[in-house]
C-alpha cells in the first residue's frame, strides 16, 4: 500500500447534525476518517441533500463512499451496504430540487466529467429523524462502531489492491 | 363524489399531499394540499445565543442554506444595532447572486425545464435533466454542471465554506476578498450572462415558438389575480438582497411599500386544521378563504410577483427579456416602466430565466465595483446601541424569507419567527393546484399526463416545503389520492421522478 499521496478517496456523510439519527451518516464518515487518516489519505465531504450535488462530490476522485441514514423499515441501527447497480436511494441521497443519485450519475456520464471508479453507499437505520437534537437514539450510536469498521475494512480493501 | 390524491413529489423538498374531492358527476368538488409535517424549528432555536443563529438556520435546508444564513445576518444587524459598511453589504449580495445562479439554472434544467422541453406527456423517467439533454443537445449537461462549479466555487470562498456559509456576522462580513479572487468572480459572471441568455433562447425556441405549449402558458388552467409581493430598490425595482417590501394589487395598483421590520402590519397568518402549514395573507385586506381577486388577501410571492412589482429590471440585458415577457402577454404599461401584472401561473418559469440574467448581470457589476476589495468589511457591534430585536429580510428564490428574532439583555434568544419563501405561496399554490384540477380531472380515473399537469401547477412554484415547515432535507413524498363525496378512498397515486 502507497501511503501519503494525495487523496484519491472520498468519504461522504449526508444528513443533517441537528436532527437526530438523520446526522449518523456524517458522524460516521468523520469517524472512518479519524481511524485511517495514520494510513489512508481521506477527503471527507458533509452533504445536506444529494441528487447532482452528490454526484458533483465525487468529481476527481477515484474511490466513492457514501453514509446515510436509511428509512426501510428495518430495526432501527441496521446497517447496510448497497452496490451502485442495486441502489435506490437512502433518506439524503436524493434531493428533490433537482433529481435522484442514478440520474445525477448519469447527467455526469454524458457531461464526461471523471467519476469514481468504485463507489458503495452505506446506511444506517434511523430511529429518530422527525426531532431536533443532537444526540442519536441508543440503537443507531450502538451501531456506529459497526458501521465504521466494516467501511474501514473496504476502503482499506480498496486501497490495498490500488 | 371522488377524491384524488397526488404523492409523486418526487421533485419536492418536504412532505405534502394532495386531496381531491370528486363529485358524483365525477367533476372535482374541492382539494386541500396538506403540509402534515411541524418541526418547530423555531423553539428549537429558543435558549440559544443570537449569533449562532446565521450557522444553525442555514441547516433548515440542503438548498438554500444561502438564504437563510443571509437572512438571519441581517435580522443580527439589527439585533446588534450594527448598520453593515458599504463593502460587507457588496459581498453579502455578490455570494447571493452565485447563489441565484446556481438555484435558478437548476430549477430550469432540472425541475421546471423538464417539463416543457420534454413534454408534459413524456413518462416520468424521461422528464428530468437527461431528457432536457437529450432534446437540447449533450453539451448541455457540461454546461449545467460547469455553471454550478464555477459557482459553487465563489460561494465556498466567500462564505468562507462550502454550503452552509460562515462570514456573516453582526456588522458585517468576515472575510474581504483579493484582487485574484475578484478577478475570478468577474470571468464567472460574464459565463453566467452568457448561459443565462443561452437558457432564454432556449425557452423561446421550445416554448414560445411552440403554439402547443404557448397556449398552455397562457390558458387558463394555470390563472390567479391575487396580489404580488417583492423586495425593490430605491427606485422600486426588483432587488434579491434588501430594499423595501413592496405589494401591488391584481390590477397593478400600489397597495402598500413597507420596511421588513413592519411585517407584522401587513401580514396576518391563517390557520387550518387540517395542516400544519399556516397560510399568510394581507392583514389589511383580510382573509376570504382560497379564493383570488382584489379583495382577497392572498398574495403571491415568486419571480413572477417580484416582476410584477418592478418599475423594470435593473440591469440592461435583463430589462429588455423584462419588456419581451409582458409585450408578449399583451400587457399594457401602467408606469413608465411597469406593465400590467401576469397572473399565468405558468409564465413563472420566464420571469424565473429573467432573474438568471439580472443575477448574472448584478454579479458582473458588483464584481466590477472599485469597493468590492476593501478591506473594510465589518462595523463591530457597540454594546450601547444593543437593540435585542430584529428583523431580517431578503428573496428567497421561492419568495420573500423573513427572519425575526427577539433576546433578552445578553442576547439569549427568547422568540424566533420565520416566513418563508414556500409559505407565502401556500395559497396560491393550493388555489392552483384546485384549478387545474377542476379544468383537466373530468374522470376518476385521469391519465398520468394529466396527473402532471397537475403537479406543474405547484412545480412552477419550485416549492420548499423542508423550508415551509422548517422541516429538515430528505425525500418526502406527496400523495395524490381520489376520493368520493364521503371520504371513501377510490384510488390513490404515488410515483417516481
Amino acid at each position: 500500500m502507497k501511503a501519503s499521496r494525495l487523496s484519491e478517496t472520498v468519504i461522504i456523510g449526508m444528513g443533517n447534525r441537528l436532527l437526530s439519527d438523520d446526522g449518523v451518516g456524517i458522524a460516521v464518515a468523520c469517524a472512518v476518517a479519524e481511524c485511517i487518516n495514520q494510513r489512508v489519505k481521506l477527503t471527507v465531504k458533509e452533504l445536506p441533500s444529494g441528487g447532482i450535488r452528490l454526484m458533483e462530490a465525487m468529481i476527481g476522485f477515484k474511490r466513492a463512499v457514501v453514509v446515510d441514514a436509511m428509512l426501510s423499515g428495518v430495526t432501527p441501527g441496521t446497517v447496510q451496504r448497497f452496490d451502485p447497480k442495486q441502489f435506490v436511494t437512502t433518506k439524503n441521497t436524493f434531493s428533490s430540487h433537482d433529481t435522484d443519485f442514478a440520474t445525477a450519475y448519469d447527467l455526469g456520464v454524458m457531461a464526461a466529467v471523471p467519476l469514481p471508479e468504485q463507489v458503495s453507499f452505506w446506511g444506517i437505520e434511523a430511529g429518530e429523524f422527525d426531532l431536533f437534537g443532537e444526540r442519536f437514539t441508543d440503537e443507531v450510536a450502538a451501531a456506529l462502531p459497526e458501521a465504521v469498521s466494516r467501511i474501514v475494512a473496504e476502503i482499506m480493501e480498496w486501497e490495498e489492491a490500488a | 363524489m371522488a377524491r384524488i390524491t397526488i404523492d409523486p413529489i418526487t421533485r419536492l423538498e418536504g412532505h405534502g399531499r394532495i386531496d381531491i374531492f370528486l363529485n358524483d358527476q365525477g367533476t372535482v368538488e374541492n382539494t386541500f394540499f396538506q403540509i402534515p409535517e411541524l418541526r418547530g424549528f423555531e423553539q428549537f432555536c429558543v435558549g440559544r445565543m443570537a449569533e449562532e443563529m446565521p450557522a444553525i438556520t442555514n441547516r433548515i435546508c440542503g438548498v438554500c442554506p444561502e438564504a437563510h444564513h443571509l437572512a438571519a445576518t441581517k435580522a443580527l444587524d439589527r439585533v446588534f444595532g450594527a448598520e453593515p459598511t458599504p463593502t460587507a453589504k457588496k459581498l453579502r449580495e455578490l455570494l447571493y447572486m452565485a447563489f441565484f445562479v446556481t438555484d435558478h439554472t437548476t430549477h430550469f434544467y432540472a425541475l421546471g425545464g423538464p417539463d416543457f422541453i420534454v413534454g408534459p406527456d413524456a413518462p416520468p423517467s424521461e422528464r428530468n435533466i437527461l431528457g432536457v439533454a437529450r432534446k437540447v443537445g449533450l453539451e448541455v449537461a457540461g454546461e449545467v454542471i460547469a455553471c454550478r462549479k464555477r459557482n459553487h466555487e465563489i460561494i465556498t470562498f466567500l462564505g468562507g465554506k462550502s454550503i452552509h456559509p460562515v462570514a456573516g456576522v453582526p456588522g458585517g462580513w468576515s472575510r474581504p476578498i483579493t484582487e485574484e479572487e475578484r478577478s475570478q468572480i468577474e470571468d464567472a459572471a460574464r459565463k453566467n450572462i452568457e448561459f443565462a441568455r443561452f437558457s432564454l433562447s432556449i425557452f423561446e425556441k421550445i416554448v414560445l415558438k411552440n403554439p402547443v405549449y404557448l397556449d398552455l402558458v397562457t390558458s387558463d388552467i394555470y390563472l390567479h389575480r391575487t396580489y404580488s409581493m417583492g423586495t425593490v430598490d430605491a427606485n422600486n425595482q426588483v432587488n434579491f438582497y434588501d430594499g423595501m417590501i413592496r405589494v401591488v394589487d391584481p390590477e397593478g395598483n400600489e397597495f402598500v411599500r413597507y420596511d421588513p421590520s413592519e411585517y407584522r402590519e401587513h401580514i396576518a397568518e391563517r390557520v387550518e386544521a387540517w395542516t400544519y402549514l399556516k397560510y399568510p395573507y394581507l392583514k389589511k385586506v383580510g382573509w376570504k378563504g382560497l379564493t383570488d381577486g382584489i379583495d382577497s388577501g392572498i398574495y403571491t410571492a415568486t419571480p413572477l410577483s417580484r416582476l410584477n412589482v418592478s418599475e423594470g429590471m435593473a440591469t440592461p440585458l435583463a430589462n429588455a427579456e423584462y419588456q419581451r415577457l409582458y409585450e408578449t402577454f399583451g400587457c399594457k404599461k401602467i408606469t413608465a416602466a411597469r406593465y400590467e401584472p401576469i397572473h399565468h401561473r405558468l409564465a413563472t418559469h420566464w420571469a424565473r430565466l429573467i432573474e438568471l440574467l439580472y443575477a448574472s448581470e448584478r454579479m458582473l457589476e458588483l464584481a466590477l465595483d472599485p469597493e468590492i476589495t476593501s478591506q473594510d468589511t465589518r462595523n463591530i457591534p457597540a454594546p450601547a446601541r444593543f437593540v435585542g430585536e430584529g428583523v431580517g429580510s431578503i428573496e428567497a428564490p421561492r419568495g420573500t424569507l423573513t427572519h425575526h428574532f427577539v433576546t433578552d439583555d445578553r442576547g439569549v434568544l427568547t422568540m424566533v419567527n420565520m416566513i418563508v419563501g414556500t409559505t407565502n405561496n401556500y395559497a396560491p399554490i393550493s388555489m392552483s393546484i384546485k384549478r387545474a384540477a377542476e379544468k383537466l380531472i373530468t374522470s376518476d380515473a385521469p391519465d398520468e399526463s394529466i396527473l402532471n399537469r397537475v403537479e406543474m401547477a405547484f412545480r412552477l412554484y419550485d416549492p420548499c416545503l423542508s423550508c415551509a415547515t422548517h422541516f429538515l432535507p430528505g425525500k418526502m413524498p406527496l400523495t395524490v389520492a381520489i376520493r368520493d363525496s364521503q371520504g371513501g378512498m377510490l384510488r390513490e397515486m404515488r410515483r417516481k421522478g
